[in-house]
């Protein structure tokens, strides 16, 4: 619009919105990936790579969204939070989606055949891992309600009660992932391409849980380091 | 002869007002658009009337100051004031128009009074006054207001959002807190409107004066009716599709935060008024602003914009001055 002087400019951009949004992606992500274990298990390939289609696709999303707040956070900025501090956070947050990606690759490389004993086990991981990342999208639902009341102590405390509860989720992932481990080197070696693969792809499904959690650590050090 | 140059002035005088009504009171009222208190038509109506009340009923003081509180106009040839107040005018006019065209964020204050500064410097060169005869004290003080109010405006944004904050936000539910200062902030959104003409209407209508030849305290009440009419029509006719354009992009100044920007900047402007000084009202308001990003109640404040502001201080005055003083030069040669 022409012919106009307004004082917008003093309003800068706020990254909250964006990494909420960056937060549900990785959310998704998760979902689509235990939906494209269950492809895997069944053997449908078409919807193995579909899926891995659709995993590409939010990663990439994701990523323009990264790209988005690192390429607005200025210096020049005043947030409630550090920008340091929330860069870090977003790095973190990020990664979340990248391991996702990984294993959505991995899954779709060729069909693994291993026994039942060790498909159970990963059905048992899965879940968890579904649950530690809807836990920490909890936390950061917890944004917008953090700036309306201007970072109120009784809010701040609310929200950081996921954390221990991320923290706790992301204990029992390890743990099935372990048995997971010891299944996988205990089991005959036939297939050894395959339980090397599947081995790689427990690694990485561990990097999502461990991915989740420290970023409710960076999510956390954020809103305490005001 | 002499009259067509009053005429001239005052017509030029109601662009000025009717500018300041499009973008300046405008921007003002956008705050309680942005956050979703007040409907457009309702901003319109109370911006309108308390605009022109502000102007009528406490806009003399600054009008004085500018009329002729810089140039001592009693010692110069009345028709010579009549071509430098018609000089004055419509440098600051132009270069409003220039710097509205382009996003700049100058103020209108800073305009006239870098024009009247021209007028003045234009006379000295002419050898109708000495060049001490100019009230640089009064010059002065203007300039410390302009750098003052905008942190006065902080400091105590800053502090009501801080007892905001602490007193209200921090022990009850946040929606039900916004929800009262939906109706405190109909009550700053009048405060601003009010303070708002109290200021700014000088700028349109001190040249005015000074042309008429009113150089004593007295300010005709017509000259002010004139600027605070000619500001109303400019928010009616294009002042909502800048409220409108504004409002959209502030939705984040929720009532808390828009009640203690509207609050600080209004109080500091009509403090301002009180005491004769023109001060930048926009200015004011975005230090205000930055002191409720400061008290920790916004998302994000772009701090750049103040080396913008500054930018346009150091670039309004001189140009402003620089064209007073060859549309008078000229002026006094041809006419």
């Amino acid at each position: 619009m022409k012919f106009v002087r307004s004082v917008t400019d003093v309003f800068g951009y706020s990254p909250f919105e964006d990494l909420h949004r960056h937060a549900e992606l990785c959310g998704k992500a998760v979902e689509k990936l235990i939906e494209q274990f269950q492809a895997s298990i069944n053997n449908e390939i078409e919807k193995i790579k579909e899926l891995e289609r659709e995993i590409d696709s939010m990663e990439y999303q994701a990523d323009i969204i990264k790209h988005e707040i690192r390429g607005h956070v200025t210096k020049s900025l005043l947030m409630p939070v550090d920008r340091h501090d929330l860069l870090h956070f977003l790095k973190m947050q990020d990664s979340i989606i990248d391991h996702c990606e990984h294993v959505a690759h991995m899954l779709a490389y060729r069909q693994i055949k291993v026994d039942h004993e060790i498909w159970n086990l990963i059905n048992e991981l899965l879940p968890k891992i579904q649950k530690t990342v809807n836990e920490y999208e909890k936390l950061v639902d917890h944004i917008k309600r953090l700036i309306a009341s201007s970072f109120s102590k009784k809010e701040i405390m609310e929200s950081l009660e996921h954390v221990p509860v991320v923290e706790e989720l992301e204990h029992q992932c390890d743990k099935v992932q372990i048995k997971i481990h010891r299944e996988i080197f205990n089991s005959d070696p036939k297939n050894a391409l395959e339980l090397l693969l599947l081995n790689e792809i427990v690694v990485k499904l561990g990097e999502i849980a461990n991915s989740t959690a420290r970023a409710a650590d960076a999510f956390r050090s954020m809103i305490l380091g005001r | 002869m002499f009259l067509i140059f009053v005429i001239f002035t005052i017509a030029v005088g109601l662009y000025m007002a009717w500018n300041i009504g499009a973008n300046d009171a405008a921007n003002s009222m956008a705050t309680s658009y942005g956050s979703g208190v007040l409907t457009l038509k309702q901003i319109i109506v109370i911006a309108s009337i308390l605009e022109f009340v502000g102007a009528v009923l406490y806009g003399k003081k600054v009008t004085h100051t500018i009329a002729k509180g810089i140039v001592p106009i009693e010692s110069i040839d009345p028709h010579l004031v009549a071509l430098g107040a018609l000089s004055a005018i419509l440098s600051a006019s132009l270069w409003i128009t220039v710097s509205t065209y382009y996003h700049l964020p100058v103020s209108t204050t800073h305009s006239v009074v870098g024009a009247m500064v021209g007028f003045g410097l234009a006379a000295v060169s002419q050898n109708y006054i000495e060049i001490t005869d100019i009230n640089w004290g009064i010059l002065y003080r203007i300039v410390l207001s302009w750098i003052l109010s905008p942190i006065v405006g902080a400091m105590v944004a800053f502090l009501i959002f801080t007892i905001i904050r602490l007193s209200l936000l921090v022990r009850f539910d946040v929606s039900s807190v916004e929800h009262v200062f939906k109706y405190l902030q109909i009550l700053t959104a009048c405060y601003m409107a009010f303070s708002h003409g109290s200021n700014d209407v000088a700028n349109a209508t001190g040249p005015m004066a000074a042309s008429l030849g009113y150089i004593g305290a007295e300010t005709p009440i017509w000259v002010l009716v004139i600027g605070g009419l000619g500001i109303s029509v400019g928010i009616a006719t294009w002042g909502y599709k800048v409220i409108e354009m504004v409002g959209k992009r502030i939705t984040e100044l929720t009532p808390t935060r828009g009640f203690s920007a509207e609050f600080a900047t209004a109080s500091t402007v009509l403090f301002a008024s009180s005491i004769g000084m023109p001060i930048s009202t926009t200015h004011t308001l975005v230090g205000s602003v930055l002191g409720v990003g400061f008290a920790g109640g916004l998302a994000s404040v772009d701090l750049s914009v103040v080396k913008r502001i500054l930018a346009s201080w150091f670039l309004t005055v001189p140009v402003a001055a620089g064209l007073s003083i060859v549309l008078y030069t000229l002026m006094v040669v041809f006419v």
